[in-house]
């Protein structure tokens, strides 16, 4: 975890709390699927960091549990997954996922 | 980018169906951002039945942006729209701004006239702009269908696409001409074989907050009245990610984000939100965005590799747009994707309309598309700027140079008084040094760039 | 598809209420905007509508789906028509109606439903949430009420078009209660996905005219708002205290008050220290040795 100069005033906001402003209509179906077998191979694992909803968490297995429920649908994971495959994304079922209102 | 017309290889999720001979529908745009909904609107008004998917909830609920509409390219379409666009801010102050972890420069451009009708660059919220815009095509006769993700091509007897699956029960629907206008992923243009370049490496990230403040208080920080708005574009503000950021003002809330490329942040193990707490506590930012409350966070990708991503833009029965197509322009000094996203949209959806009057949807007539858009800014911009993303996203633009130009500034300007002052030139020498720009490699960059920008 | 179709035997009503699913509140001034954008059907008439359809489809009776409210109700009634309710009524009052008056304009709707069997709500509304209006609607009918159900049973024999549901009560306990006549049931949220709409049905009922049925005057009390505070989050749910204590050791457990507390205090320092002042505070309120 990487600190940063905090100017002062200034409230950086939990993750936790950042993405709970955002609006998710949640669906009962994952659109992420993640293999975690592939996952044991992989040694990047950059779907941790690199996604920007923290949404994969490494854990001791040497896989990845993930979450869908808050996700941007940007692809960034499927882009950055080095174990062809590991990753599948799709778009989660019509009128659910993220929805903006100020972006 | 010639596209012969022969049945292609189905990807999985493609189901073969006979050819229909009376399709639901003359064309189904697939998504119903600025690209699709201008198609959408060009077709609805030379009276084609025209269907409008949208997987959101409503159009531009999915879609986050880094900052500015330029509006030209709606003047044609919705005359004096200036008057009813869901905009927050008129862009009248324009600045590039030149990084390192401590200084800064910034070219700070301000004019009265971009505040005025016809404006030039607007700020606003996608989830309102595309929806306002997406109402027009409605308006026009266009059937939105919400809440409806495409999932699938249909295609016929000969392999040319009729039609496109939808995720809701019995959602097969049929057309003599699908727009794949859906958005930087393109699921459908994959599918039907047209993309042939989605790397990770051509792709960039958009992380960005919007953060309130009272209106007030924006003026003051920015120096703005009334309607009037600023967008700074930044480089030099990713730490080891080649990349940018950006600044912009809203009605009552500053945005500020960053841009990555993929393969960068890959390696780096950085998160997207470190990386915009950074920019906002560098110097030169945190008194723009300090105490501003977070409202919304929110990331996106973005076709960043210009011409040399681009699908092939069209196949027997369909045309990509908008970002599916990489009608997204990331060349440094000049960042723009909605309007690149209506000027093709617009293509796509007068040659639809030449096709269905033709009866012909084959690849060989839609080939017009691409002679088309190369008379528009849409294409001729990217085949002018096919060097420039490279160019911005080298080390030496992203480090050497904000380094090399912020220490000679710093020097120029730093006075050493009693030492008496040295030269430009030699001040010039001595930052090259230390920033390790060899002189060779500025030239080089020098000549890129003119040939790139020029 | 304004009218109901009118058939002679049992029928199903659902009410489903337009709200502002993620109304935009202003932390500081606890001022509210709304966009028509964003409302819709909160996740506990979803299930309502799901489970009626359910019910309406093992016994082979028609769901009605109802609605009071302005004009833009109607969407929500077209989404109904989409999924399979075989008719809607809207019955026109203004947003915001109190409980009673909202539970007067549903029993004016349901009156115009022959056969009228089960009504079917969400347990409370997303923007109000008192839950009255499903017992203000029984009251109207002078039926019984199965309120705040979890789940609906309808493996048994059912000739008869009876059911059993499941409640949720205090504490964690459930009750099983039998339906076999006239009844007004609410469904807690979750506890059932409402079904996609079919594409045809989609574009079938995106238009569907939908006449309002006017709505009836608002209730004349004596008593009348005279000042509303701004809305303010839902309240946090405690654990009860212990049941052992006296009442007002328990109102003082909640409360939180007179209990000795440091106030919070924000360091900004190196990572080193900073674990060192962790440990010294852990050590400080007795976590280590």
């Amino acid at each position: 975890m990487s600190v940063h100069p905090t100017p002062s005033g200034w409230s950086e906001v939990s993750f936790e709390d950042r993405m709970a402003l955002v609006d998710f209509r949640l669906s009962s179906r994952a659109h992420i699927t993640v293999d975690g077998d592939a996952c044991r191979g992989c040694t990047t694992k950059a779907c941790v960091t690199a996604c920007p909803a923290n949404l994969f968490v490494p854990v001791s297995d040497g896989s990845i549990v993930f979450n869908y429920e808050q996700c941007f649908e940007c692809g960034t994971c499927y882009l950055v997954c080095d174990e062809s495959g590991a990753i599948t994304w799709t778009y989660p079922d019509g009128g659910h996922g993220v929805v903006f209102h100020k972006s | 980018m010639s596209k012969p017309d022969r049945p292609q290889g189905a990807p999985a999720g493609t189901k073969r169906i006979p050819t229909p001979t009376e399709p639901d529908v003359d064309v189904i745009v697939v998504g119903a951002g600025p690209a699709g909904a201008a198609a959408a609107l060009v077709l609805a008004r030379a009276g084609r039945s025209v269907y409008l998917l949208e997987r959101g909830p409503f159009p531009g609920s999915k879609n986050m942006y880094g900052g500015v509409i330029y509006g030209r390219i709606l003047d044609t379409l919705i005359p004096r729209w200036w008057e009813e666009a869901p905009v927050q801010r008129w862009v009248t102050r324009r600045a590039t701004m030149v990084m390192t972890p401590t200084q800064a420069l910034t070219i700070d451009y301000r004019t009265a006239a971009w505040g005025e009708a016809p404006y030039n660059g607007a700020t606003a919220f996608r989830p309102d702009f595309d929806a306002w815009l997406a109402d027009h095509a409605v308006a026009a006769g266009a059937t939105l269908v919400p809440s409806t993700t495409a999932v699938g091509l249909l295609r016929g007897d000969r392999g040319q696409i009729v039609g496109v699956q939808t995720d809701r029960p019995d959602g097969d629907l049929t057309a003599r001409l699908v727009i794949a206008c859906d958005g930087v992923n393109s699921f459908l243009a994959k599918e039907a074989g047209l993309y042939h370049h989605p790397e990770a490496e051509h792709f960039t990230l958009g992380a960005k907050e919007v953060l309130a403040l009272p209106r007030d208080e924006i003026e003051k920080r920015f120096g703005l009245r009334g309607l009037e708005g600023a967008d700074f574009e930044i480089i030099g503000c990713t730490p080891g990610i080649a990349g940018g950021g950006f600044i912009y003002t809203n009605l009552e809330s500053v945005a500020v984000g960053v841009v990555l490329s993929l393969e960068d942040l890959k390696r780096s193990g950085k998160r997207p939100e470190e990386l915009i707490a950074g920019l906002k506590a560098h110097p030169a930012v945190a008194p723009l965005v300090e105490g501003a409350e977070l409202t919304e966070y929110s990331a996106h990708l973005i076709p960043e590799a210009g011409l040399h991503m681009m699908p092939e833009l069209y196949g027997p029965g369909m045309l990509v747009a908008g970002d599916a197509g990489a009608f997204c322009l990331a060349a440094g000094i000049w960042l723009e994707g909605v309007n690149f996203a209506i000027g093709s949209g617009k293509v796509a959806g007068e040659v639809a309309v030449q096709a269905l009057r033709a009866g012909d949807t084959s690849a060989t007539f839609l080939g017009r598309y691409q002679d088309a858009l190369t008379d528009t800014f849409a294409l001729a911009d990217h085949i002018k700027l096919q060097g420039a993303p490279a160019l911005v996203m080298s080390d030496n633009v992203q480090r050497r140079y904000p380094e090399l130009v912020c220490s000679l500034v710093e020097s120029l300007f730093t006075v050493t008084n009693p030492t008496p002052k040295k030269g430009a030139l030699r001040l010039a020498r001595e930052a090259a040094k230390g920033s390790g720009v060899r002189l060779r490699d500025l030239a080089r960059d020098g000549w890129a760039a003119l040939r790139s920008y020029g | 598809m304004a009218e109901p179709a009118g058939p002679a035997g049992p029928t199903i009503a659902v009410a489903l209420k337009w709200v502002d699913l993620r109304p935009d509140i202003d932390r500081v001034t606890g001022a509210t905007h709304h966009d028509v954008r964003f409302f819709g059907c909160s996740a506990a008439d979803q299930a309502a509508l799901e489970h009626a359809l359910r019910i309406g489809e093992r016994f082979g009776w028609p769901v009605v789906a109802v609605s009071a409210g302005p004009a833009e109700a109607d969407a929500v009634l077209r989404d109904a028509l989409a999924v399979g309710a075989s008719a809607a009524i809207r019955v026109d009052i203004e947003a915001g109606a109190r409980s009673q008056h909202s539970a007067a304009a549903l029993h004016d709707a349901l009156a115009t439903i022959d056969g009228l069997r089960l009504v079917c709500c969400g347990d409370w509304s997303l923007d109000r949430g008192s839950g009255s209006v499903p017992a203000f609607v029984a009251a109207h009918l002078g039926w019984g009420q199965a309120l705040g159900l979890v789940g609906v049973d309808l493996d048994g024999d059912a000739g008869d078009g009876a059911f059993t549901v499941t409640r949720r009560l205090d504490q964690g306990r459930r009750e099983v209660l039998r339906i076999d006549g006239p009844a007004v049931l609410s469904f807690e949220g979750g506890t059932a996905e409402l079904r996609r709409a079919p594409l045809a049905a989609v574009l079938r009922t995106r238009d569907a005219a939908i006449v309002p049925l006017a709505g009836p005057p608002a209730p004349h009390h004596r008593l009348r708002v005279v000042h509303r505070g701004p809305d303010r989050p839902r309240a946090r749910v405690l654990p009860p205290p212990d049941a052992s204590l006296s009442p007002r050791e328990r109102i003082l457990a909640l409360t939180g008050a007179l209990v000795e507390r440091t106030p919070p205090r924000t360091v900004v320092c190196e990572p080193d220290d900073a674990a060192d002042l962790i440990l010294d505070q852990l050590r400080a309120w007795g976590y280590l040795d």
